[in-house]
């Protein structure tokens, strides 16, 4: 039930009455809508630093020998770029999508701590800034990779630390994030929305939100024994001192692994909308998705060791993370039945959200069957640390993950920023991105199954051709995203282009189509009274 | 502004959630340093 209260001697305006203006409405913002915008910039900045790391990684690898980078600095750019893609890139994006969607589809008037909503977006800026920053510390940046495993942590400079800390505050901003979403989802619900009548994106990231709340603090413990372990004597991972390193990679794949649900539930979330939207049928088998989603999030838990099949488990053991990693296939493998059965017999049109829900059905897919073989132990034995794991991971978080967001940018944009995207343009940054990642990653699967390993600057000669491969389809993924954004998302924030309708799908279906485009400073002030199927406004 | 009511209720849930993460993390490590690993 929700707990939602009316505000009595409050009359409804949905002006922008009491908006501050200048630096200080960003600074001072309690407003989900502007909190929601700062983490969508904020996590694209950190995406096209991300992003010019992995073409740095790229360069190096186009053809064979040593060319622009050392081994160290070719490890450091490893290390930094899935640290800030994962931290500072995916993650914030889908807490900015769940700050400007969230309130608008479940009818509340802002988050629940609006001012802890502050608090959780600007200590971003210092983690961001520490992460960045660690480049031009001594030594260089971290080069431990994005698991930080020991011992290599012990063997780094300063900068380490500060990767340390910055994962410490991303890590409090994000615990801050979903307790804010949490509260905002049980308690803040508009009368009549019940929990089964809530959009999937609200769903998922409830899910999300107790995932995060339940493994965040497993990786800020683990990371405070590293720290521990550096600098005060302890001896929890370092072998030196009778401590084990295997038992550092338990830790972090206790929380390694729920994080990649976490970068990907509230994809689903989007994709869930999207598609019945422009198939023109209600979402098929709502509760089953509901159902998927808390099977695939407590899985989650009970998975973790098949990142580590080649430490040397009993076979009682990689049976067991084996058999309970393939089962995560069954609840999957319902979500994608229930995407490709809501467009069965649809109406369906292919505006941009739509291509980007469809290819991220195809291509996440993809990843997933990958995912599949990986979980077999003989065979990740074989392909560990390969190129074929990262050709999956990025298949899951760039084809998975990323799509998804591109999808909802596409979906909601016109909500946001009250104008329509160019269509021509939206399709040329799809396709171009479709084809380039594929360019990108699928050749990886091949250099995997061949034997070259992850992690290295150089590589022999009979990888040359796949690795030139990648590298032209990595700089041609870059340059559409700087296209997307020249393009796209710089004219909608002008207010060039169309006049967004206040619902610009016919088949799309939700509170936040009730609102005005863009969506006022102020929704849902008075919480509304809602039809029988809580997607309408009815007083 | 949210009522007193509403606002009394999200800071109990708030706690309650904030409470829980503390306890998975300090609780975490203390396994590890009774326990071991």
């Amino acid at each position: 039930m929700s707990a939602v209260l009316p505000h009595h001697g409050d009359h409804a305006h949905d002006d922008h009455h009491g908006q501050p203006h200048g630096w200080r409405r960003w600074l001072f913002a309690t407003n989900h809508k502007d909190i929601g915008t700062m983490y969508l910039l904020f996590s694209f900045t950190m995406f096209m630093i991300g992003g010019i790391l992995a073409l740095g990684i790229r360069t190096e690898l186009f053809e064979p020998g040593l060319q622009f980078v050392n081994p160290q600095l070719f490890n450091q750019l490893t290390t930094m770029h899935g640290l800030i893609m994962v931290f500072g890139a995916i993650m914030p994006a889908f807490v900015g999508f769940a700050n400007w969607m969230l309130p608008l589809q479940i009818g509340a008037s802002d988050m629940a701590f609006a001012r802890m909503n502050n608090l959780s977006f600007w200590l971003l800026i210092p983690a961001a800034l520490m992460l960045a920053g660690s480049f031009f510390m001594p030594g260089g940046a971290p080069a431990a990779g994005w698991t930080i495993y020991a011992p290599l942590t012990m063997q780094m400079g300063p900068s380490m630390d500060a990767a340390i800390f910055a994962l410490h505050i991303l890590g409090a901003s994000s615990i801050m994030g979903s307790i804010n979403i949490i509260v905002t989802i049980l308690n803040m619900r508009a009368p009549g929305m019940t929990l089964m009548k809530m959009p999937l994106f609200a769903w998922t990231w409830l899910i999300t939100a107790f995932l995060l709340i339940a493994v965040m603090p497993v990786l800020a413990g683990a990371i405070t024994m590293t720290l521990t372990d550096r600098h005060f004597g302890t001896s929890f991972f370092n072998p030196a001192g009778g401590g084990d390193p295997i038992m550092y990679q338990h830790i972090f794949w206790f929380f390694g692994h729920p994080e990649v649900y976490i970068m990907i539930l509230p994809a689903f979330g989007i994709v869930s909308a999207i598609v019945p939207a422009f198939a023109r049928k209600p979402l098929f088998g709502y509760a089953s998705m509901v159902y998927a989603t808390a099977s695939i999030a407590i899985l989650s838990f009970i998975v973790w060791a098949h990142h580590m099949y080649t430490t040397g488990m009993p076979v009682t053991g990689q049976l067991f993370f084996m058999y309970a990693t393939m089962l995560i296939a069954v609840p999957t493998g319902v979500k994608i039945f229930n995407w490709i059965a809501t467009m069965w017999k649809g109406s369906m049109t292919f505006e941009v959200p739509m291509l980007w829900a469809v290819g991220f059905i195809f291509v996440f897919t993809m990843g997933g069957f990958t995912g599949l073989i990986l979980a077999m132990a003989p065979i990740d034995i074989q392909l560990q640390d390969t190129y074929y794991v990262v050709a999956h991971f990025h298949y899951v978080l760039v084809a998975g993950s990323l799509y998804a967001m591109f999808a909802g940018v596409y979906y909601w944009g016109p909500k946001w920023t009250g104008v329509m995207y160019s269509e021509t343009r939206g399709k040329i940054h799809f396709w171009g991105s479709l084809i380039f990642f594929n360019l990108t990653f699928f050749p990886m699967h091949f250099l995997g199954l061949a034997g070259m390993p992850r992690r290295y600057a150089d590589y022999p000669m009979q990888f040359a051709d796949f690795n030139m491969w990648a590298t032209i389809g990595a700089f041609g993924f870059g340059l559409m995203q700087v296209y997307f954004f020249l393009f796209v998302v710089v004219p909608m924030m002008r207010g060039q282009g169309e006049k967004a309708p206040q619902k610009p799908w016919d088949g799309a279906e939700g509170l936040e189509w009730e609102v005005p485009s863009p969506a006022p400073w102020h929704t849902f002030e008075n919480p509304p009274k809602l039809d029988a199927t809580a997607t309408r406004v009815i007083g | 502004m949210q009522p007193e009511a509403q606002r009394r209720a999200n800071a109990r849930l708030g706690w309650i959630l904030a409470g829980l993460a503390l306890l998975f993390g300090v609780g975490f490590v203390a396994r590890i340093m009774i326990f071991g690993g």
